[in-house]
């Protein structure tokens, strides 16, 4: 039983924690919910001894334990799977699994041998297929998750805390992921479980603890719950509808691509876009949806086939800002690589995208800037001291919508989403459904990819099954049902 | 800088200067100057503070071409073998008796192709730049020295001095200096490169043309060297094989202890400026206390050291 009595965290300006007291029961798993910047995080980090310093007290069946160390927690039986894997992606499972406490034989020399032994009942404990030989970074993530799992397992670790580990899974590797948990459980292993998709906290929980900024709302169990519940606790308000109702009306043709393709990626993938529609793409990751998007942004080459922009025939964009003046734009899954300069303010941000515009002859005019940019940061309500503040600071859903104002500025018609909720709290994913329906309203069409079913079926007018780099399958909002498309996704048939 | 600094006072207003990336190695100087006026005498005059501008303005010239380049998240190890090309292969002319009206342009023009050179390779081949211009340094010394065949160009006319007379050197230095302070802060091409550094796939998804950025980057890397070549050939009165070696590394010292970040993305000219003159002065302080001249090497690296600790504590604090 860990018991966590009155701890608090603060850092300059901010207080994470504040006052957390609850109690996690032994071989329970215990979802951990809260939206971004609730303290969850900073709970991990003292729980795993990233944090040695804070108020109050953390006890472990009764005995009071302070880690100083990642190595002490881990000592202490505590094993934690980072949302970034931590796996080193050049060397094997085996040597993975067993990296920093290699078994060893006289004169220092590794004992292979019991390397992949022990290696071996590990994953076949697991139920999985995988080969302790095999180069880590030829894995899925999912597969590299597994093995961060087994390292945990090799620590003989009593508690395992994952810190939202469905994020960059697709909806059967989720699944996947929940065998296993349940596994470990019958193990009589305790699972601190953190994440902010209720959906899956009830269905892998047996309490939930609720964080609101850095305080302890609640903690309850899953069968005296609800959904409802849980929402209203963690955004402190109640929210009954998850999804904005679509107001927009299909217009005239956008886009229309035919067989494009681009070798070892997709392969004759053809679909149109109409002005005011949002069109789904749902698949697995690696299903080659980012792949289609990068190469219809001009990031990357096509191989083959037609785009048709706006009724006109163009050829391929050979950069992205080609793209860009033709009205299109891209919202990269990957924010902090491919959307954002954290170290740059908002308004730096927001403005790269048309400082071309800002900038006739040359010089960037300051005024016009910061009058754009202001008029898109309170139209989007980012929370912020000032234009000027660095992006790093902000949260992920402030993040997103900096990038989504950068986009907007371009004022395209077309425009590529690729997971654009990921990684954010309920109330932020609400506001970014509504841009996307007033975009459309405005006549904009939109091409959504994101890996979470239920937003892909619940504002696409008409989705998108991406399997192995093919369009396996279209259906319209009304035919997509959860376990039909699922089924499709995952290579059953179409029914 | 706003409104609110006079609303919290004084102490604010101080605060808010520590904040600003180029205080602490301003002050740092202003300490050091007061304290080698006071322990040596002659050194708070005219005449040192003369020396001590010639000394640092060729390769300030050259490490503000690489603070644009680091900046981008790059490098150039090729400005000193830049430097001696386009000066050895450029005085070729002095040599043939071509007029000056010539013979300079043609050094810089040089100066821009080699940097061309680099942007080229390092913008189509997957391979760092710091790997890239390792191999074209060697390849540009190379040449100098089969061309040359390591034989020195002197005499000169002496109208090739006149640049490197008095305060002439920094004059060039500080207009250099001014210009591409200005460029890197108020124009879209010093947004550009800021944001190509700070993450590059970002910028490209922004639209932003990363290759023709960097290319460009390099380019006034190339340039700024051979500009430095036509001062320190003033300055010495000869052209030798030999010139600008080790500028890649005093440079990126300057640029380094100046504040920029070696990730790239955030970083100042000013700064690079004011690293240049901490060494300077460094430099002339230790030269006026006959210190073993073996102890600069160390104090530098030292410098570079801290500043590199400094540098990658914020950048580890993400």
């Amino acid at each position: 039983m860990i018991s966590i009595e009155n701890v608090s965290k603060s850092f300059p300006g901010v207080r994470a924690l504040d006052d957390v007291s609850f109690t996690i029961q032994d071989g329970e798993v215990h979802g951990l919910v809260g939206e971004n910047g609730a303290g969850k995080s900073t709970l991990i980090k003292i729980l795993s001894g990233i944090y040695p310093d804070y108020e109050g007290s953390i006890s472990f069946n009764g005995s009071v334990k302070r880690f100083n160390s990642v190595h002490e927690a881990q000592q202490g039986g505590i094993a934690t799977i980072f949302q970034e894997l931590t796996v080193i992606k050049d060397l094997s499972v085996a040597e993975n699994i067993f990296l920093g406490r290699e078994p060893m034989r006289r004169f220092g020399m590794l004992d292979w041998g019991v390397m992949r032994e022990k290696s071996e009942e590990v994953l076949r404990f697991l139920d999985t297929l995988l080969n302790p030989r095999e180069t880590v970074g030829n894995l899925s993530v999912a597969n590299q998750q597994i093995v961060e799992i087994c390292k945990a397992l090799v620590l003989n670790s009593k508690i395992i805390i994952m810190d939202e580990p469905t994020s960059s899974l697709t909806e059967h590797e989720v699944h996947q992921l929940f065998l296993t948990i349940r596994r470990l459980k019958e193990r009589g292993i305790t699972i601190l479980y953190v994440s902010h998709k209720i959906e899956e906290i009830f269905e892998i929980c047996d309490s939930i603890t609720v964080f609101r900024d850095g305080k302890h709302i609640g903690t309850v169990e899953k069968s005296k719950t609800s959904h409802d519940e849980v929402i209203s606790m963690m955004v402190g308000r109640s929210m009954n509808m998850m999804f904005p109702p679509r107001t927009a009306h299909r217009g005239g043709l956008l886009l229309s691509v035919r067989g494009l393709t681009r070798r070892g990626e997709f392969e004759g993938v053809s679909f149109d876009l109409h002005e005011g529609e949002i069109i789904g793409f749902a698949g697995l990751i690696g299903a080659g949806r980012t792949e289609l998007a990068r190469a219809l942004f001009g990031a990357t080459a096509l191989d083959g086939g037609e785009i048709e922009l706006y009724g006109e025939k163009i050829g391929y964009f050979s950069h992205p800002n080609r793209a860009i003046s033709r009205g299109i734009a891209y919202l990269s899954e990957d924010r902090k690589g491919e959307g954002l300069m954290l170290e740059l303010s908002i308004k730096e941000n927001i403005s790269l995208s048309i400082l071309k515009k800002i900038s006739p002859y040359f010089f960037v005019q300051g005024s016009r800037e910061r009058e754009l940019v202001q008029s898109f940061v309170s139209k989007f309500k980012i929370k912020m001291t000032s234009i000027d503040q660095i992006v790093e600071s902000l949260s992920g859903g402030n993040q997103q919508k900096v990038i989504i104002s950068k986009l907007l500025l371009t004022e395209s018609r077309v425009f590529i989403f690729d997971e654009p909720t990921r990684g954010i709290d309920v109330g932020a994913k609400y506001e970014i459904y509504k841009i996307m329906n007033d975009l459309t309203a405005e006549g904009k069409g939109i091409i959504f990819i994101s890996s979470e079913l239920p937003e892909v079926l619940g504002i696409s007018e008409r989705i998108f099954c991406m399997r192995e780099g093919r369009l396996v399958q279209e259906y319209s909002r009304e035919e997509a049902e959860p376990e039909k498309v699922m089924k499709v996704l995952t290579g059953g048939n179409a029914a | 800088m706003n409104g609110e600094t006079s609303r919290l006072g004084p102490l604010s207003s101080l605060r808010r200067l520590f904040q600003v990336r180029e205080a602490p190695i301003l002050i740092y100087i202003i300490i050091m100057i007061a304290v080698f006026s006071v322990t040596i005498n002659g050194f708070f005059s005219m005449k040192n503070f003369e020396i001590i501008s010639r000394q640092i303005t060729t390769i300030g010239i050259v490490s503000i071409g690489m603070t644009l380049v680091i900046l981008t998240s790059g490098f150039d190890l090729s400005v000193g073998a830049i430097l001696s090309f386009a000066i050895n292969i450029g005085g070729q002319g002095i040599v043939l008796g071509w007029p000056i009206w010539i013979v300079y342009p043609f050094m810089l023009i040089l100066g821009v192709i080699l940097g061309w050179i680099n942007g080229f390779l390092i913008t189509r081949l997957a391979v760092p730049a710091l790997i890239i211009t390792l191999g074209t340094m060697n390849i540009y010394r190379g040449i100098t020295m089969v061309i040359t065949k390591g034989v020195y160009i002197t005499p000169i006319p002496s109208v090739y001095q006149v640049i490197g007379n008095g305060y002439i050197p920094f004059v060039f230095f500080a207009a250099v200096l001014g210009f591409f302070i200005y460029v890197t802060l108020t124009t879209r091409f010093g947004r550009n490169i800021f944001a190509i550094g700070g993450a590059e796939q970002s910028a490209l998804y922004s639209g932003v043309p990363v290759r023709r950025y960097k290319m460009i980057v390099y380019i006034i890397s190339g340039f700024l060297s051979a500009l430095s070549g036509l001062i320190l050939v003033g300055k010495s009165g000869f052209v030798q094989p030999q010139a600008g070696l080790g500028y890649e590394l005093n440079a990126i010292a300057a640029v380094v202890i100046g504040g920029t970040s070696i990730f790239g993305g955030s970083g100042s000219v000013l700064g690079t400026f004011l690293g240049s003159v901490m060494l300077g002065i460094i430099l002339a302080g230790l030269t006026m206390l006959a210190v073993n001249p073996y102890w600069q090497g160390l104090i530098t690296g030292i410098l570079i050291v801290l500043a590199i600790t400094l540098d990658s504590i914020r950048y580890l604090r993400r």
